[in-house]
């Protein structure tokens, strides 16, 4: 018996190949959707915190500026996380009874800081700087998006760094007036280019320096 | 091939060839035979089982070492600075220059037309394969993290870096990986009409169906082979230039680097050289045995064996003449580092290791100029047994010598392999022989269509 | 076997047996000087000249190789290029970003890795493999064709095939084939 395979062979043998490279194809494009996907990158993704904070309530509802309790974004790396005492500026009165209010309230009864949740926390080998970004025409919303409009926060965009670098290597395309780094609903003008390039020159940016390894790894 | 020995008539009496290259009164049939019934009939050898079980052995001591490295870092290995590379790119080296010789016999001698690669080739692809599987490891496990290797490669990746093109690793792994697949693509294509052979020979349905499907339904049509042929003359062009560009790039890591002993011109020839050497010693060593176990000594007969230790010898002279050049730069060069790290190479700490290379890599290749060392097989097989350790001892003298004592004394020290070290470089050579032995089993060791050639022009008529 | 209608659907060809690559030679090129064009010969290894000696002179598997190996070249140097020069261009003390001998290990491999790629693969899908069922196999002696019996068969397409005329044909060949055999389609 020379015939070892029966006619139907040949069809199996090539759609065999196909599908092995299709097969391979889709798991690979799989595989990097789900890298790319909140599911990786947890943009979009609410955290669980110790009390369901809106940021909204306090900066749309109360017009509340971000510094009132970010107090050291402009002048230290960390934007400041605020000490239960800010809260209960108002608090001790505000919702002071409620149920979903009590983690503060023991907070404040014993002393111990509340334990939030970290939202945009960057790799402990990367060195970031709120100052110099909010001093020079970052604003708030190019990183964290409209917060103003979080109920509950999540994490904007992916701070991967790739993200970081699309400013890096063109801090024009997202500078803005300094005057308007805390105004949450700034839209770029038709002309950001432009204007962009203008105060890139106005605040110093040094273009070159943005890409060097050491400005963030150091 | 009368025509073949009467050329050699003009060579002195100890350098002429001997015996055929096919042995016997042998006919197709006879020659398909010998080579299916290792696969199709199983003998077991001792000696096989042997390679087996051994190699089989140190390669469960090499995954117990890999997971212990992995989970304990590396610093379980004798690396510390200033020699931070150590017994991984030594290995490394040592494993990729091995893994020279079978590219050399299925490329460069086919375009070179020596018949003689014939009955060899299949064997010694195979072992580059194996041998450059071995060497891919070490520096994926030199990392310590094996599980972000794959950041090497270009990719579209979240940090929007690339890797840098132009180092000499980066360099190294484009070469490396496209040698082992290019490599894999070579054997399996020879492979396919052997395959046939064992589809059309086997008995045991499993057997017909597994090598039916790898043997892709080749029938040996003219039209097929027009084709084949073809590619196979393509792929010898492609792959020549690939196996000097391989070893020359390994030989950049050291050269285009500034330290003395490293920092040399002659490296890439050199090391092109002694990868052939190293590779043709490791061959040898695994064809002597291996022919014997399974009555092959008709068609690996000993005037292959011969040209073997010629080109031994011959790329040992080249190698030998790296040497000498390296000394002669660092003498001439007039520069104090340089001289300086050659006096520490021949008679510092690490003398004993130098001394003991050019026993292995000069002396000993020197009795194959007798023609009793180059037909003995027992010999021959203890010549090999020094090159195979005198190639490893190069690399170890290169590494370490010039990484112990560079240009600050301060940073002077010394490196010596830990156990762990010790396991896992002699657990890949158990890998190794484990590959090796399923190989055997399993895969037809030689080209048996390409010695029907042979077998054809030795006894066909010519047209 | 009975009788079959010419070019019936249940005959692939006629196919002549030899022990020797010389007499199938000798015997495709009777077979094309009698006028044969759609036939094939079959040999355990390849044999100079059998091809030509059934008409097939030219291959195109070389460029392949050509275009794959120009293809190569050009993603790996374009791709070094890119990353270098245009999405992250870093200047290290001056040094030019443009540092094309750099460049050249990694073109080189990426040329020979497509090329070699592509000669390989464009070699199987030209022969039409994997077809691990073919007509060919039919006859119970083929199983040698892989070993030491050489075959040319005249198959049924031919616009000169009949078979008891080509049967009569083939055994009246010289050399003379050990033996003539009808394969069924």
């Amino acid at each position: 018996m020379a015939q070892v395979f029966p006619p139907g062979a040949n069809w199996l043998a090539k759609w065999s190949i196909l599908f092995a490279i299709l097969g391979v194809t889709l798991v690979v494009g799989v595989a990097s959707a789900v890298y790319w996907s909140p599911v990786v990158t947890q943009v979009g993704v609410h955290k669980k915190q110790p009390v369901p904070f809106s940021h909204q309530r306090h900066v749309q509802g109360n017009g509340l500026d971000c510094r009132y309790c970010h107090t050291s974004v402009e002048t230290s790396p960390f934007a400041g996380i605020p000490a239960t005492e800010t809260c209960m500026t108002c608090h001790s009165q505000v919702l002071a009874g409620q149920e979903m209010f009590n983690p503060v309230k023991e907070s404040w009864d014993s002393g111990q800081p509340m334990e939030w949740t970290r939202v945009n926390d960057l790799p402990d080998f990367v060195y970031f700087n709120h100052s110099i970004h909010v001093n020079k025409g970052v604003g708030c919303s190019t990183c964290h998006g409209r917060v103003d409009e979080m109920r509950l926060t999540y994490k904007a965009e992916t701070l991967h760094m790739g993200w970081c670098l699309r400013c890096h290597e063109a801090p024009e395309k997202f500078i803005r007036p300094k005057d308007q780094v805390f105004n949450m609903a700034w839209e770029p003008p038709s002309d950001q280019l432009e204007q962009g390039r203008k105060l890139v020159q106005e605040y110093n940016v040094e273009v070159g320096q943005l890409l060097n390894c050491s400005i963030c790894h150091r | 091939m009368n025509k073949m020995s009467t050329a050699h008539k003009s060579y002195p009496e100890a350098l002429r060839p001997v015996g055929e290259l096919i042995e016997g009164k042998q006919t197709y049939e006879s020659i398909t035979d010998s080579i299916t019934s290792v696969v199709l009939e199983r003998p077991n050898p001792p000696g096989w089982m042997l390679m087996f079980v051994i190699g089989g052995m140190f390669t469960c001591i090499y995954g117990m070492s890999l997971v212990y490295l992995f989970a304990a870092g590396t610093g379980i290995w004798g690396i510390t600075m200033p020699v931070a590379w150590g017994w991984a790119i030594i290995n490394f080296v040592w494993w990729i220059g091995i893994g020279h010789a079978g590219t050399l016999i299925s490329a460069i001698l086919l375009l070179l037309r020596q018949d003689w690669r014939n009955a060899i080739n299949r064997f010694a692809e195979a072992m580059t394969i194996f041998a450059v599987a071995c060497a891919g490891q070490f520096p994926l496990i030199h990392m310590g993290r094996l599980w972000v290797g794959f950041f090497i490669l270009p990719y579209p990746n979240t940090m929007g870096l690339w890797p840098q093109f132009r180092s000499p690793l980066l360099w190294d792994v484009f070469a490396i990986s496209t040698y082992g697949s290019v490599s894999l693509l070579f054997w399996y294509l020879g492979l396919i009409p052997d395959f046939a052979s064992l589809r059309d020979r086997a008995k045991n349905r499993f057997a017909q169906l597994a090598y039916g499907t790898v043997a892709l339904g080749w029938r040996g049509s003219a039209r097929h082979w027009f084709r084949y042929e073809m590619a196979s003359l393509l792929l010898a062009g492609l792959c020549t230039p690939l196996v000097v560009s391989v070893h020359s790039i390994v030989s950049f890591d050291f050269a285009v680097a500034n330290l003395p002993g490293w920092h040399a011109t002659i490296f890439p020839p050199y090391f092109v050289a002694g990868a052939i050497y190293a590779g043709f010693a490791m061959v040898l060593t695994l064809a002597l045995p291996i022919r014997s176990w399974y009555n092959l000594k008709h068609i690996i007969t000993a005037r292959h064996i011969d040209l073997m230790a010629k080109i031994t010898l011959a790329t040992s002279m080249i190698v030998v003449y790296g040497y000498a050049a390296e000394a002669f730069f660092a003498w001439y060069s007039g520069s104090e580092m340089e001289r300086t790290m050659m006096w520490n190479r021949i008679f510092g700490d690490y003398a004993p290791a130098y001394w003991a290379l050019i026993l292995c890599n000069f002396v000993a290749p020197q009795f194959l100029w007798i023609k009793w060392f180059r037909t003995n097989v027992y010999g021959l097989f203890l010549i090999c047994q020094f090159v195979n350790v005198g190639m490893w001892l190069e690399r170890y003298v290169i590494v370490v010598t010039s990484l112990t004592k560079d240009f600050l004394p301060s940073s002077w020290g010394t490196y010596h392999g830990t156990f762990w070290d010790w396991m896992t470089y002699l657990g890949t050579i158990g890998f190794f022989c484990f590959l090796m032995a399923l190989f055997v089993r399993f895969v037809p060791m030689i080209a048996i269509h390409e010695v029907r050639v042979t077998h054809h022009k030795m006894t066909g008529e010519h047209h | 076997m009975s009788h079959y209608d010419n070019q019936g659907p249940s005959v692939f060809g006629i196919a002549a047996e030899y022990d020797d690559p010389d007499q199938l030679l000798k015997a495709a090129r009777s077979a094309w000087d009698a006028g044969y064009r759609d036939m094939d010969a079959y040999s355990p290894f390849p044999v100079h000249g059998l091809a030509e000696a059934i008409g097939f002179k030219r291959t195109w598997v070389q460029l392949t190789t050509l275009v794959a190996g120009l293809t190569g070249a050009a993603v790996g140097f374009g791709t070094q290029w890119y990353a270098t020069v245009v999405h992250y261009p870093y200047d290290i003390g001056g040094r030019p970003l443009f540092s094309w001998p750099a460049y050249i290990p990694v073109t080189f491999e990426c040329m020979v890795l497509f090329a070699a790629f592509t000669t390989g693969f464009a070699m199987l899908i030209m022969n039409g493999l994997p077809q691990p069922y073919h007509p060919m196999f039919n006859i119970d002696s083929f199983a040698r064709a892989s070993s030491d019996r050489f075959f040319l068969c005249i198959e049924a397409t031919d616009g000169r095939f009949k078979l008891d005329d080509t049967k009569a044909f083939m055994e009246k060949l010289d050399p003379k084939p050990i033996e003539v055999s009808e394969v069924p389609a």
